[in-house]
């Protein structure tokens, strides 16, 4: 990979991606958004990210199968799990399946800023975020 | 790396247990050296603080203070394990580290009668004798755990594991935890690291403020603190104040909310006299 | 392991609970006390006529009839002593004037014994004068003229006959021949008519004696009836009272606490028992009421858990935007803030809502019965158990037949019924199953069906007739009460419906509450 960090977030809140977009993209990385996770495998299905992030519970497909289908297709990917019904089962069984770490909502943007960091640093390809930087200018 | 908690029936067993585990995998070993901290830390005895941990409370026993020197060592037994790759001991963490990920809970049991027989020959007790005994230890450790947790920790439903030493060896089972260890399940992430933090922050914050308010209960999430605590109503304003006060000076506090339950008995006490 | 949400703050504050339970359990209080107070009254505002009373005058009845045969058998015979006493004077006097016949004609043919027959005479005599009372008695005062003259007629002519030989004043020949023949038609008279007399007194005592036969025979036959009478009263009331009994039992059984009311126009000692059960009815419904309540707060618990995860959407999207809001507020236009400031107004609102449908289940308890609309009832219910339903992974899907008559019940306690048995088809299912719920008409004319049908694994046969026992559970200790079903079977039996279930293993289990439409028009245009 070269250049930026190639991140796919999907979340049926679109709320999530509005903010999490810019968020991102500030940390050197290009997002895409997807609401609809069908829309979401069909473009995983023909392009690797580095990072995928997902939410667990959505209406048509849950983020379980994507964590399968991205650890299937794109092994080298970094999947990262945020789901508000966080629970200790939920949480195991995405760590046994491969997840690359997992969030509760609610959760704050250095939150991930700091897991994709974590995420890009083990695939080698360190990005710009000095997760203490940002901490004191938010107070 | 993950957290290993280990509670088991007899405490000798479980000690070796755990500090085996620890050599092989080359985690930091967490027992009851920790009570000499706590002790040198807020003035108590180092035996005091041992006998919550091992008696269940008997008729004399202030349980205010029983309760106290317990919070003492939950919040330094917590904060230890905000690091990873530590295997604990003796602390009673089974109790209150509950619904995180990371932490592999282990329960150690012995065949009651090969406890007995064991018994009976380190004392020199008959083995009737010994059996009586290992049935009150074990309605003991029940009552322990139910009077300071409201569980009972010989249910196995608490543990990720049991091992019982009656069919393995002490080596062996140091191995299958060592190997379980390893599964990604038990992998910290940020999720279950949070968790952790959360509860580090309850306890110190019940910490300090259980002198005060020995019927307390804090819950923390990510430096919001939420206190319950029990109040007559025309104390109210000034114990939400104190509560505010001590707790938001706390590092790792950004917000305190504090919640009144009502003392009925102390209420009812009050309007009679 | 008992898995706990990652925050315990999307509870409801722990003081609410009980406060809601009070506030029901005191409605529920003054119309069950008003209810039972005006079956009461009504109980009790009528004659007694006791089971004790009708026993009582049941045997005073016979007993006075009884006595009213002894006296009438003792009349009688003492009617029969008299006539028999005149028959054996009537008798003697018979036997001494036949005698002093006798004699008569010894005399005629020897001469002789006219001084016997003239004792006979005297004696007979004798017999009327000691007897004149008896004689009174039967033959009125006219038995003087009627027999003594012709005894002191034939006195005189066998005096005269006995003077004759001797005396001066002797008869002739003829003479004596006249009289001897005038004696002999007087004795004749006075035998035929004291026979006479006799037969007639024999023929009336047999008609006293067949008369008081006849009496012993009617009377102790009207005693029988009486009695039988008497007892074919008792017995029916007590059989039909307990047969009364025996259906408000059932009827209590399943689950109608209505008190009992009057049927009757008097009270009685069952009266007395239909209080004690109406107390009984008040006390079961006051625990049942207890029991709802305390079946919703759980079933509240359940939901809240659901309630918190949800929460966590809106929280988050809160958090990011105020965050970026922070972050990035000196580089964004003013559009882009108040877009921003928008999405949080918006999401509060959304939480707000998350929680205040799990509220609204908790808070109002007020038992009111009204015409309901069944299927926006349960699209309530599904959107209350929305959160578990996510939470499960598990999908519903709703469907109902257009342009159904409403239902008449509580809407409160149809929407625990209906929530219960979600929230078992949720624990039925597994991830991904799906759970279906229908609305349409029963079978049955009048009634509604809903039908919430789950993909699990069924319901084995062994336990299917057990699953409305109070305290049946399959679920693990401290996972169930057991109480669900047996709970929702007395909401429904209370709204007059039904529910049951049908199974096969593997195949899922359907649910089905039947409830009657209403069929009240007035109400209903009124709730138009």
């Amino acid at each position: 990979m070269s250049g930026n960090l190639q991140v796919l977030l999907l979340d049926d809140e679109p709320i999530v991606g509005r903010r999490l977009k810019p968020a991102l993209a500030k940390i050197g990385c290009e997002v895409d958004v997807f609401e609809d996770p069908e829309l979401a495998l069909a473009k995983m299905a023909q392009k690797e990210y580095d990072v995928v992030v997902t939410d667990i519970r959505m209406d048509q497909i849950d983020g379980m199968q994507v964590l399968e289908f991205v650890r299937e297709r794109w092994p080298r990917s970094k999947v990262i799990m945020i789901t508000g019904y966080a629970m200790m089962s939920l949480a195991r069984e995405a760590m046994e399946k491969g997840a690359f770490d997992f969030i509760a909502k609610p959760f704050k943007p250095d939150d991930l800023r700091r897991v994709i960091a974590k995420a890009a640093h083990a695939l080698g390809s360190d990005i710009d975020f000095d997760v203490v930087e940002v901490e004191k200018a938010n107070g | 790396m993950p957290l290993i908690i280990v509670s088991a029936d007899d405490f000798k067993q479980g000690d070796e247990i755990s500090q085996k585990v620890a050599g092989t995998l080359g985690y930091r070993y967490l027992g009851r050296d920790l009570l000499h901290y706590v002790a040198t830390e807020n003035q108590v005895s180092e035996e005091e603080l041992a006998r919550a941990l091992d008696e269940a409370p008997g008729l004399l026993t202030r349980r205010a203070r029983r309760q106290r020197l317990l919070g003492l060592i939950e919040a330094a037994c917590l904060n230890v394990l905000l690091d990873d790759s530590v295997v604990c001991f003796g602390l009673a963490a089974h109790m209150y580290v509950r619904a995180v990920s990371h932490a592999l809970k282990v329960r150690i049991i012995n065949e009651p009668e090969q406890r007995a027989e064991a018994l009976a020959e380190a004392e020199g007790l008959s083995v009737d004798k010994a059996r009586k005994q290992v049935m009150r230890q074990t309605k003991d450790e029940r009552r322990w755990s139910e009077e300071t947790y409201n569980l009972d920790q010989t249910d196995a439903s608490l543990y990720d594991m049991v091992i019982s030493l009656g069919t393995l060896e002490l080596d062996k089972a140091v191995e299958i935890i060592s190997d379980t260890v390893g599964y990604r399940k038990f992998q910290p992430m940020t999720y279950s690291r949070k968790l952790m933090q959360d509860k580090a922050l309850a306890a110190a914050v019940r910490r300090e403020l259980m002198g005060q308010f020995p019927e307390i209960r804090v819950e923390a999430n990510d430096g919001t603190v939420v206190v319950f605590i029990q109040s007559l109503k025309k104390d109210q304003r000034k114990k939400q104040e104190l509560v505010r006060q001590i707790a938001g000076g706390l590092p790792g506090v950004r917000h305190v909310e504090v919640h009144i339950i009502r003392d009925l008995v102390g209420q009812a006490a009050q309007s009679s006299r | 392991m008992v898995e706990s949400p990652i925050q315990g703050n999307g509870q409801p504050p722990p003081e609410m609970a009980p406060q809601v339970t009070e506030e029901a359990e005191v409605q529920g209080r003054l119309g069950l006390a008003r209810d039972a107070e005006q079956a009461r009254r009504a109980l009790l505002n009528r004659p007694r006529f006791s089971v004790r009373l009708q026993i009582f005058l049941g045997n005073a009845l016979a007993f006075l009839i009884a006595i009213a045969i002894a006296i009438a058998l003792v009349a009688s015979f003492q009617r029969m002593e008299s006539k028999i006493r005149f028959l054996e004077i009537v008798n003697d006097y018979v036997m001494e004037v036949e005698q002093a016949r006798r004699f008569e004609k010894n005399f005629f043919l020897y001469g002789t014994n006219l001084s016997d027959a003239q004792d006979n005479v005297f004696k007979a005599e004798n017999i009327l004068s000691r007897n004149a009372e008896e004689l009174a008695d039967i033959m009125g005062t006219g038995w003087r003229e009627q027999m003594l003259p012709n005894l002191h007629r034939y006195q005189q002519l066998l005096e005269k006959l006995g003077q004759q030989p001797q005396s001066e004043q002797a008869l002739s020949k003829n003479e004596r021949l006249r009289v001897q023949s005038q004696v002999r038609a007087q004795g004749q008279q006075m035998v035929s008519a004291a026979l006479g007399l006799l037969s007639k007194e024999k023929t009336a005592l047999t008609e006293v004696l067949t008369r008081s036969r006849q009496l012993l025979f009617y009377s102790v036959g009207l005693l029988l009836l009486c009695m039988g009478l008497n007892a074919y009263l008792l017995g029916s009331r007590m059989l039909s009272s307990i047969g009364r009994f025996g259906q408000y039992a059932n009827r209590i059984a399943s689950g109608d606490f209505t008190p009992l009311t009057p049927t009757r126009r008097y009270r009685d000692e069952f009266t007395e028992l239909a209080l004690a059960i109406n107390s009984m009815i008040e006390e079961l419904e006051k625990r049942e009421a207890v029991l709802v309540q305390s079946h919703k707060m759980r079933a509240v618990g359940t939901l809240t858990a659901g309630v918190a995860h949800e929460l966590n959407n809106p929280m988050n999207n809160i958090t990011l935007t105020a965050h970026m809001l922070q972050e990035d507020y000196a580089d964004l236009d003013d559009e882009e803030r108040l877009e921003m400031i928008g999405d949080v107004v918006g999401e509060a609102s959304r939480a707000k809502k998350i929680i205040s449908n799990l509220l609204d289940f908790a808070r109002e308890s007020g038992s009111q019965l009204e015409p309901l609309d069944l299927p926006e009832l349960l699209r309530e219910t599904i959107a209350l158990a929305s959160n578990q339903i996510k939470l499960s992974g598990i999908k519903i899907d709703f469907q109902t037949s257009g342009n159904l008559p409403r239902v008449h019940g509580d809407s409160q306690q149809l929407r625990q019924v209906f929530l219960n048995l979600i929230l078992n088809a949720i624990d039925a299912s597994s991830k991904g199953g799906h759970i279906h719920v229908l609305v349409l008409p029963a079978d049955e004319p009048n009634y509604l069906a809903v039908k919430v049908m789950d993909s699990g694994s069924g319901i084995p046969a062994h336990i299917l007739p057990s699953i409305f026992d109070p305290f049946f559970t399959t679920k693990g200790k401290g996972k169930g009460t057991g109480l669900g079903l047996s709970v929702s079977q007395g909401i429904v039996a209370k709204h007059s419906g039904r529910i049951m279930v049908s199974s096969q293993e593997g195949q899922g289990a359907t649910f089905t509450v039947v409830l009657p439409v209403t069929t009240i028009p007035a109400e209903l245009g009124a709730q138009q």
